[in-house]
């Protein structure tokens, strides 16, 4: 199969039982680092973020046949990783029976056991900063930052309008600066 | 040309400069060596488990694919039991369990004794109530006067000064107590007039008043 497939070719070999899988395969190769990364900046730990990439590409196989291309695939199958991270997170504080917050001071806590942590380093910092977030701020500023999302497009992973999500990217920025020159 | 990443720069600098100068900082976590190119192949394995792809194996044939060597080990145990330990283990209930429980039988011989003590109180009751409306009973007297003796009877009627001979009808009594001067006597204070009116008002053989 080509490099250059698109994702209209892709999603038609999916719906013919015979290249199946392979456009399945295809689709997952194309986008997996991309949701990794989005998933791991959210939940921190590897073994979490695999679980939840098996959970997410899962949820796209079952679903995938029924998708409809009014939308573009990969926006698509972020807000899938997003509610999926989301999800994760919510199991995660029904199992321990602690609040949010302690949630979140969790993942700091996993971010300072990484084995290569080192507290002055800037990106480091930075993570920590991000966990300071509130949720919502947390996904809007990783899909701007790192993933370079225009509004237009956030805006259909996360069904909010592009005025919301900019001023929740303000904010966030601004505690995270904040929270560097700070600490 | 202005790119999308310049866009984000730019306004990134005017919202937090500090931030906005060491822009895209890459996250610095580690990823396992080989992770992305034996992600797809674990995925698709899993695909294939979830929706069936592949028929489900026995359990033996399952984790000899997964490891050989945990396949080795399924069938050896190491542990050791004491010689004939399950057919003289009995499950330990409580000396008060071993007791079976008494059964209260509703059998045919107690309905039997309860009809019996049933019917002897209706009897007993029933007693009662003859005896007591016997002794209540009201006679006729006409009826009963067929069973008192003569003699009685006489006795009866000399007690209350009324002269009555045994064997003589009422008839006999009048025409053998009465004769013509008690009358007489009987009629002495009854003015002449009003014995006229009553002698007129009698038969002829028995009208004439001396």
């Amino acid at each position: 199969m080509a490099e250059q497939t698109t994702d209209t070719e892709l999603l038609a070999l999916f719906r013919e039982p015979a290249t199946r899988e392979k456009a399945f395969t295809e689709i997952v190769k194309k986008y997996q680092e991309r949701l990794y990364w989005h998933i791991r900046r959210m939940l921190v730990d590897h073994e979490d973020t695999n679980d939840t990439m098996q959970n997410v590409f899962i949820r796209v196989w079952n679903a995938l046949a029924g998708f409809r291309e009014d939308a573009q695939l990969y926006t698509w199958l972020y807000r899938i990783a997003t509610n999926e991270c989301l999800t994760f997170i919510e199991q995660q504080k029904k199992k321990a029976s602690v609040s949010l917050d302690e949630v979140e001071s969790g993942l700091s806590n996993k971010i300072r056991a990484d084995a290569d942590f080192d507290a002055n380093k800037l990106e480091w910092k930075l993570q920590l900063a991000i966990q300071q977030l509130p949720e919502k701020q947390r996904v809007v500023f990783t899909l701007r930052y790192y993933d370079e999302m225009p509004y237009e497009e956030m805006s259909q992973v996360l069904e909010t309008s592009t005025g919301a999500l900019k001023a929740s990217y303000h904010h966030a920025a601004k505690k995270i600066e904040d929270f560097i020159i700070n600490h | 040309m202005e790119t999308p990443r310049d866009k984000i720069i730019a306004e990134l600098l005017e919202i937090a400069p500090f931030l906005g100068r060491t822009a895209f900082l890459r996250a610095p976590y580690a990823v396992p060596v080989g992770y992305f190119t034996s992600f797809t192949g674990m995925l698709m394995q899993r695909v294939r488990l979830e929706t069936e792809l592949v028929p489900e194996i026995g359990t033996r044939q399952e984790i000899a694919k997964i490891s050989p060597l945990l396949a080795g080990l399924q069938m050896k145990n190491p542990y050791s039991l004491p010689a004939g330990y399950f057919e003289t283990w009995k499950v330990p209930f409580p000396e008060s369990e071993k007791k079976p429980a008494k059964l209260m039988k509703m059998g045919t011989r107690t309905r039997v004794i309860r009809y019996a003590a049933a019917a002897c109180v209706v009897a007993l009751l029933g007693i009662a109530v003859f005896t007591i409306t016997k002794q209540r009973k009201i006679t006729d007297p006409i009826t009963d006067l067929a069973n008192v003796s003569d003699q009685d009877m006489a006795n009866y009627l000399d007690s209350d000064d009324i002269h009555w001979t045994p064997g003589i009808s009422s008839t006999e009594i009048s025409s053998v107590a009465f004769n013509d001067n008690d009358i007489h006597d009987l009629l002495s204070s009854v003015p002449d007039d009003e014995l006229e009116q009553y002698s007129a008002l009698l038969p002829e053989d028995k009208g004439t008043v001396n």
